[in-house]
């Protein structure tokens, strides 16, 4: 089979990144000085009998080393503490802000992607004119504002409007389902909105960027000899081939997603991981604040992962 | 005497340069096609034989300016700028580029790329395209079922040779083959070579194979015109310029090229060409040519004829007025 | 083969390129960068004179509490009764030094790995990319808020924070610059003249990839900035310090909002997103001038144009 070996290579490569992630929350949240979870005395509103029981846990009287294989074989197991605040599993707290995380931020890069490529490709076309001129600026204006601030003057411009705090209006058991379905959709238009347009304006540039450098290449020079016009030359040779560029780019954009779903979620209070992280660091509630860097470092390296195979199936040439 | 396929008139191409200045790429050339022949377009590096032929085919960028009338079958396709030459693109005149290793995409199958001007100036398509497609690999010596791979599987060699099935795939009367076979090892550029001429002979193509490597002209073409500073500044047949060139350059360009079995001195041209963003005064070739005289520092000469389809710009030809 | 007659002396010549004349030319020839700049250099001004211009004083109550704009405190108050024209100038020297300081350290490290990466290649060049892989996944603001709530909130925390996260990319772009430029011939040349490695790293590959690196601090100034801001809005900024990103926190929190009280949150924006722009528009000009693939386009818009020639003599017989 074609590039087995890349494959097998990128999955290699993506397993070590796992490994090295989870160490990296290990040592930052254990092992470094000013350790988080360790230093008890940290723990708001700790009784001797919870610290006693943390103590035995995670085995914090322990060597390092025995702490780390104990940490590992907690993770396999899916546990990752109890949350200083609401003293559920902080795994259960994060699947739910997880489930309601995805949705959103999935809304909002999916529509920036879109955006972006339309915008990317037909600036890059038609270069040196007006409309690419305005839709670069405009592209440059959007990634330069910073999110939380959008989201603020959105909120600005439309709270006559529509929702623009947490995910539901009105509590679950008083609603059919559809109804509460639309509520949650309504309430997510804000924060998805606001994520989508601080992403655009990067992915224009990057696919800009990309098509301009394809249309510099001499197969393009070839497909204008054929006699193709100006648009079949876009869609049929320089399109393809700049998108392969750009989903490596968009891979590495991912941590931007990221920092921009956190902020967002902050602005708006939508109840997702990223305002689990802004509440977290707010109440000192440390496995929280491990859990979540985790379950987001893990992310961003599968998405690289996804983006790495997505560029193999793109490109013929990948043999390595 | 039946008119010439392809008549070049008095081409000239100018490139914007910044700061309002201009660079004089093609400056009147000249140039007559028969049908069915094979005419080198021969010239040293930067004289400007690669801007004439993709001004023949239209595709300058939007930094250059062009005069002078392209006439095939006595249309001008310049004429109407971009909008008259498009139709005539591959169907007309086909072009095999410098390097084809990057002339094809590199995500599409070489078939695709064949069957995409089949299609699009609806010669064939589907199945028959598809056909088609297989045929023209098989007469390039590739097989056909190479078409379902990807450029970067083939061997340069191969690459030129899909490319040249490619310029084929419309029938075009007209081949302008750009230095194909430079960056080939020398086996492979005779393999190339003898293609060529094998398709100009079997398909009654008429080529036009630009290069700076004279062994290559002498193999292919019948005729060839040599170019300096833009223009023509001499063509006729191949003998007649190795063994009666009428122009200084012709002279020494030819006496350059070292003989793999004679044991003839190998001269080289002292000096470089002139700059093409500035005006040339007088003869371009002047300040390096060993028999210059004063009127070649203040006039510049035309395009004569010297005999039956020999034609030189040198003033040592006007008998009258060289000096004794 | 017939010999190729060109002038040999102008095959791989070192480029001229003096970096004053290349500056001026840069931003002479794109428009984009010389905008970029100006805006840059504004904000730049404002930062170093910024006691000298703020009208009132940053400490100093002179009014009631998210006053509205008026001709005399053109916008408005913040939650203390502050002027807003005087928060904003001084934040302008918080954030552009938070910005500047962590690019470069971002790019002083980024440019060490990428420059002994690419010239060295072998073993280093594989090590310190994987290096560099891993860093490049964990995602950057997660870090920093778990470095600034572990450790505390300061400034310098920031600084680094951001430094340590910024230099991946710096340092692939500045390795492959730095391995085509090691390939280059007059490289070759003086190494085979003997000359040590240090001394052509200085000589030769630093002046090549200069540029490349300053446009890379320009893009990473943006990016420090941005961060920063992100930072300070989910409240581990420096609590004692007035940036930008601070000025809209507080303002957030003490329900600007509600109150409609927008000029207590707009113009901070404003000017992050100005000096962010600016330093993109200056970087990325630069980054361009130096992508020679860039120039060429052969598909446009517009097409060759036609001339016509008058009486240009007679044709040849």
């Amino acid at each position: 089979m074609r590039g087995i070996d890349y494959v097998v290579k990128r999955t290699a490569f993506a397993l070590i990144t796992i490994f090295v992630a989870i160490t990296l929350n290990f040592v930052l949240f254990r092992a470094l000085p000013g350790d988080a979870v360790s230093d008890l005395a940290r723990v708001p509103r700790a009784t001797p009998e919870l610290k006693a029981a943390l103590t035995k846990e995670f085995g914090l009287d322990k060597p390092m080393a025995e702490q780390y294989v104990l940490y590992l074989q907690q993770l396999a197991h899916f546990n990752l503490g109890v949350s200083y605040v609401n003293q559920q599993p902080v795994w259960n707290n994060l699947r739910t802000a997880l489930g309601n995380t995805i949705p959103m931020v999935l809304l909002g890069t999916i529509f920036a992607m879109v955006l972006g490529i339309l915008t990317g490709v037909v600036s890059a076309w038609r270069r040196g004119t007006a409309l690419d001129h305005i839709s670069t600026n405009l592209a440059i204006a959007f990634y330069a504002v910073p999110t939380q601030w959008l989201g603020l003057v959105l909120i600005i411009v439309f709270a006559k409007y529509l929702p623009t705090y947490g995910r539901t209006s009105i509590s679950f058991g008083s609603l059919s389902t559809l109804a509460h379905i639309k509520d949650v959709l309504v309430h997510m238009l804000m924060p998805s909105t606001t994520l989508a347009l601080t992403l655009y304006g990067e992915y224009t540039l990057i696919v800009r960027s990309a098509m301009l450098e394809t249309l510099g290449e001499d197969y393009v020079l070839t497909a204008r000899a054929k006699g193709l016009s100006g648009w079949a030359v876009v869609r049929q040779h320089a399109f393809r081939n700049a998108m392969l560029p750009t989903v490596t780019l968009m891979a590495l954009s991912l941590g931007y997603i990221v920092a921009g779903a956190i902020l967002v979620e902050a602005v708006f209070s939508w109840p997702g991981i990223g305002r689990a992280v802004y509440e977290s660091v707010f109440n000192n509630d440390y496995p929280m604040l491990q859990g979540a860097f985790l379950i987001l470092t893990l992310s961003v390296v599968l998405f690289n992962f996804v983006a790495d195979l997505l560029y193999f199936r793109l490109d013929p040439r990948i043999t390595v | 005497m039946s008119p010439p396929l392809l008549e070049i008139r008095d081409l000239h191409v100018w490139f914007d340069l910044p700061h309002h200045r201009e660079l004089h790429a093609v400056q009147g050339l000249s140039l007559e096609l028969e049908a069915g022949e094979r005419m080198g377009l021969v010239g040293e590096s930067g004289c400007g034989k690669t801007t004439a032929i993709l001004a023949v085919m239209g595709l300058l960028p939007p930094t250059a300016s062009v005069a002078g009338s392209v006439m095939l079958n006595g249309d001008d396709m310049l004429a109407g700028g971009e909008d008259s030459i498009r139709p005539h693109r591959w169907v007309d005149i086909a072009m095999v580029f410098q390097g084809a290793m990057n002339a094809l995409n590199p995500v599409r199958t070489v078939a695709s790329q064949i069957v995409e001007p089949m299609e699009l100036h609806g010669i064939a398509s589907g199945a028959a395209a598809d056909r088609r497609a297989g045929e023209l690999l098989e007469l390039v010596g590739i097989g056909s079922e190479a078409g379902g791979r990807f450029p970067h599987e083939f061997s340069g060699g191969m690459r030129q040779r899909a490319a040249i099935a490619m310029a084929l795939a419309c029938g075009p009367k007209i081949l302008l083959a750009d230095e194909p076979t430079t960056a080939l090892d020398v086996m492979i550029q005779a393999q190339i070579l003898d293609l060529l001429v094998a398709l100009t002979k079997d398909l009654g193509l008429t080529l036009v194979l630009v290069t700076h490597d004279l062994p290559v002209v002498a193999q292919v073409c019948d005729r060839a015109a040599v170019m300096y500073a833009g223009e023509i500044v001499e063509s006729g047949p191949m003998d007649t310029l190795f063994h009666g060139p009428r122009h200084p350059y012709t002279r020494m360009l030819f006496a350059a090229t070292p003989d793999l079995y004679g044991d003839e001195e190998v001269l080289s041209i002292p000096g470089s060409p002139p700059r093409l963003d500035e005006s040339i005064q007088g003869c371009p070739f002047q300040p390096r040519c060993d028999r210059a005289f004063d009127r070649c520092e203040t006039e510049r000469p035309r395009l004569a004829a010297i005999d039956r389809g020999h034609r030189a710009a040198c003033h040592l030809n006007d008998v009258a007025a060289v000096p004794k | 083969m017939s010999r190729i007659l060109i002038d040999p002396g102008m095959v791989d010549a070192p480029p001229k390129r003096t970096r004053g004349s290349w500056i001026r030319d840069v931003l002479r020839e794109r428009p984009s960068a010389a905008v970029g700049a100006a805006l840059l250099g504004v904000f730049v001004l404002i930062a170093i004179f910024a006691p000298l211009l703020e009208p009132y004083g940053i400490h100093e109550q002179v009014g009631p509490v998210f006053g509205p704009p008026s001709s005399r405190h053109w916008l408005g108050m913040d939650d203390g009764g502050i002027d807003m024209v005087s928060l904003l100038i001084e934040g302008t020297r918080i954030s552009l030094t938070v910005g500047f300081a962590a690019a470069l350290v971002a790019t002083f490290i980024g440019g060490g790995v990428g420059i002994v990466a690419g010239y060295f290649g072998g073993w280093t060049d594989t090590i310190l990319m994987r290096i560099t892989d891993y860093f490049l996944v964990v995602p950057d603001v997660p870090l920093m808020i778990v470095v600034a709530a572990i450790w505390g909130p300061s400034l310098f925390h920031i600084i680094v924070v951001i430094g340590i996260l910024l230099w991946t990319t710096t340092a692939r772009i500045i390795r492959a610059q730095v391995k085509s430029v090691r390939e280059r011939v007059y490289v070759k040349r003086a190494r085979s003249l003997g000359a040590g490695n240090v001394r052509i790293i200085f000589r030769h590959v630093l002046p090549q990839v200069a540029p490349l690196m300053i446009a890379n601090v320009v893009l990473a100034i943006a990016v420090a900035i941005f961060d920063e801001t992100a930072l300070a809005f989910l409240g581990l900024g420096d609590p004692t310090s007035t940036s930008w990103g601070t000025i809209i926190e507080h303002a957030f929190l003490r329900t600007a909002m509600s109150r409609g009280a927008w000029w207590a949150i707009v113009p901070p924006g404003i000017c992050v997103a100005l000096v962010v722009m600016g330093c993109y528009l200056l970087g990325q000009a630069i980054e361009d001038a130096l992508n020679p693939r860039l120039r060429v386009a052969h598909l446009s818009v517009k097409t060759f144009r036609l001339r016509t020639l008058a009486g240009r003599g007679e044709e040849a017989v």
